[in-house]
């Protein structure tokens, strides 16, 4: 069955119909920007350590079947099971295995992007086994049942009062709690039990080191470290990009990451694993999952680059006015709506629209993706693969034909703006002008510029090629 | 073939050109100072606190004034303070987790971040510095590194299997935005520049 593409505006219209999630939302993504920009401008070395970032990760990528050998090669012999996942369900049958050998029931997780990719939870659950994510966010999605909204900050769509329903139906909290740190607390309270008598341990991986073996989790908040330090067995899924060359080179992504990320010089915990501890078991399970066949794509294989920061969300004007949750996929924001696609193309052929090209997302990006011209190459794609809605595939052919003809877009031009100043609402907001919801039309102009311009330029028309390109220029 | 094979086979066909991607010598970068009040600075600005130590007192009556309450579990893995508890009484972090105050020596410092590093050659069970309540870090001045260029230098990154770099407390900013210090582990972090 053909699945429907997300309808990513509906999905808008009604988190913008609620003022003051919608406020706290963009403020405080908006906020997360300013912060990175007051930590950029500490480092006069910033770009440079973006060029060098973009150049470790192109390397990686173009290299990748040879590190992911060197990095299995030591991690082996450092006492690391090294497991390969073709896809998500291969992911979770490892994992369903890896637990069922050591007849572990109950699982603590800390955040990963990856494990919802492969929507682990409910696989294990219907195999009896009880997963309990510990990051705060995280836990807050869980218990709400939601993906996370946010690749960092995965409950930041939420309020406070929202947080205090969650926890008063699941930890019997008082429902009007308005104090965050409270609420905290009562996470921590809740979560230490369940870390302490745990049977195994999971967590993602930010980068993982090919000449040492080495995994890193960067993480705030400790439950990362309790999840894979208290159970005797830890689990490390991560993607198969997330792999550096040296050692060395993690100086330069830990000093881009949290600063990008959340405006901080770095995270509370930089967590480095090269084997297990005495008495324990540690596997990595490398997830490819669609990865393979996108470095293959050669318009969107630098989206592998990835470092997940989150900087393009948190920029991105229609990000900060749609939520995570309406892009309908575990990647939302810039970088989803790049990488959604290969996942599913037809379920994910709207999230390329769902920007202005402002191309901020491209400027903030630690590791210079150009987010903004793969969405514009994406909606090329998707036009060419027919996966268009019938009225924008028509507007589009309209205009198509329109803009191709200058006599007549000139008398089309004059047209519109005659209609914008005199028909009425109805027939300017309506189906057929998926611009006009929740947009304003431009107010009409008196004359159009091409007219203007023929009026006081009389030479106009003899300008030569040259001189064109040059006024353009300036 | 297995998931392995095909998955290594499909990254060489769909591979860019490797020569177009060549790989930059390793950089080091940025402020080179390496001073403790480069390093107090930054912990603070992580939420972290250095050890108010009067001259002439010991380190446990130091600490002992940073955490007054009668009664608390403090376990010392340094020779510098002795504690209310052995280690021989905590073999496992369920014994372990009660522990109010760890008292434990960093390897190194760094001083852009404020971090401090932790191995199990410090911590012997790697899970007490996330299950302690709060922590007391010694630290040699002569061990602070400058930047994160160069503490990936230090031999510790090929020599641990478990290695943390701690920046200040636990925090999160989870709910609505504001940040608290003390979120899963440690809820408050000190430092002590202590020479070796």
């Amino acid at each position: 069955m053909k699945e429907k593409p997300v309808n990513h505006a509906a999905a808008a219209v009604a988190f913008i119909a609620d003022k003051p999630h919608l406020d706290f939302h963009d403020a405080r993504l908006w906020d997360m920007r300013q912060k990175r920009d007051a930590q950029m401008h500490l480092l006069p070395e910033w770009q440079d350590l973006r060029s060098r970032a973009s150049a470790i990760k192109e390397h990686a990528l173009a290299n990748l079947a040879d590190y992911l050998e060197e990095f299995e090669r030591n991690a082996k012999s450092n006492g690391i099971h090294v497991h390969w996942a073709a896809d998500g369900a291969d992911h979770n049958r490892i994992v369903g295995e890896i637990l069922e050998a050591r007849g572990a029931k109950t699982l603590i997780k800390s955040k990963s992007m990856v494990t919802e990719e492969c929507d682990l939870r409910p696989y294990l659950a219907a195999r009896g086994v009880t997963v309990t994510e510990t990051d705060l966010g995280e836990r807050i999605q869980q218990l709400d049942d939601q993906l996370p909204s946010h690749i960092v900050v995965p409950s930041v769509h939420k309020l406070t009062s929202d947080v205090a329903r969650i926890f008063a139906r699941s930890y019997g909290t008082d429902p009007n709690a308005d104090d965050p740190h409270q609420l905290a607390e009562a996470q921590r309270l809740a979560a230490r039990p369940v870390i302490l008598h745990a049977d195994a341990g999971m967590t993602g991986g930010n980068f993982f080191v090919a000449e040492t073996g080495t995994f890193v989790v960067c993480t705030n908040e400790g439950n990362a470290d309790l999840s894979a330090t208290v159970p005797g067995v830890h689990i490390a899924t991560i993607g198969i990009e997330r792999v550096v060359p040296r050692m060395a080179d993690l100086g330069v992504f830990i000093r881009l990451l949290s600063r990008s990320a959340l405006g901080s010089p770095i995270t509370q915990y930089t967590s480095h694993f090269r084997g297990p501890q005495d008495g324990s078991e540690m596997h990595v399970v490398l997830v490819d999952n669609g990865r393979s066949a996108r470095l293959g794509m050669a318009d969107f294989w630098t989206s592998l680059k990835c470092i997940r920061c989150g900087a393009c969300m948190n920029t991105c004007p229609v990000y900060r006015r749609s939520g995570g949750l309406s892009y309908g996929a575990v990647y939302s924001g810039p970088i989803g709506a790049i990488i959604d696609p290969t996942f599913n193309e037809r379920k994910y052929s709207t999230l390329p629209y769902a920007s202005t090209m402002n191309g901020s997302c491209t400027n903030v990006c630690p590791v210079k993706i150009n987010i903004h011209e793969q969405l514009y190459k994406w909606r090329q794609v998707l036009v060419e693969h027919h996966q268009m809605p019938f009225v924008k595939r028509e507007i589009m052919h309209m205009a198509g034909k329109l803009m191709g003809q200058p006599k007549l877009y000139r008398a089309a031009i004059n047209g519109t703006e005659t209609a914008l100043s005199t028909l009425p609402r109805f027939a300017l907001y309506n189906w057929l002008n998926p611009w006009g919801k929740n947009r304003e039309l431009p107010a009409p102009v008196k004359e159009t510029f091409h007219s203007w311009y023929r009026r006081n330029r009389p030479t106009a028309g003899r300008a030569t090629p040259e001189t064109v390109k040059t006024e353009t220029k300036a | 073939m297995s998931a392995r094979d095909s998955i290594l086979a499909t990254l060489r066909r769909n591979s860019p050109p490797p020569a177009d991607h060549p790989l930059p010598e390793p950089a080091v970068l940025g402020e080179a100072d390496a001073s403790p009040e480069r390093f107090s600075a930054s912990l603070l600005q992580m939420g972290g606190t250095m050890l108010d130590r009067q001259q002439g007192a010991t380190l446990d009556q130091a600490i002992a004034l940073r955490f007054p309450k009668p009664g608390l579990m403090i376990r010392s893995l340094v020779p510098e303070a002795t504690g209310t508890v052995r280690i021989a009484d905590l073999p496992t972090p369920q014994a372990a987790e009660p522990v109010d105050v760890t008292i434990v020596r960093a390897a190194f410092g760094i001083a852009e971040t404020g971090s401090i590093f932790l191995s199990e050659a410090q911590l012997h069970l790697n899970a007490i510095a996330h299950l302690t309540q709060h922590m007391v870090v010694l630290l040699d001045p002569a061990q602070i590194t400058a930047n994160m260029h160069t503490a990936y230098l230090r031999p510790e990154f090929h020599t641990a299997r478990y290695g943390v770099l701690m920046s200040g407390p636990s925090a999160t900013a989870d709910i609505q935005g504001v940040l608290i210090r003390g979120a899963q582990g440690v809820r408050s972090l000190t430092v002590c520049f202590a020479p070796e």
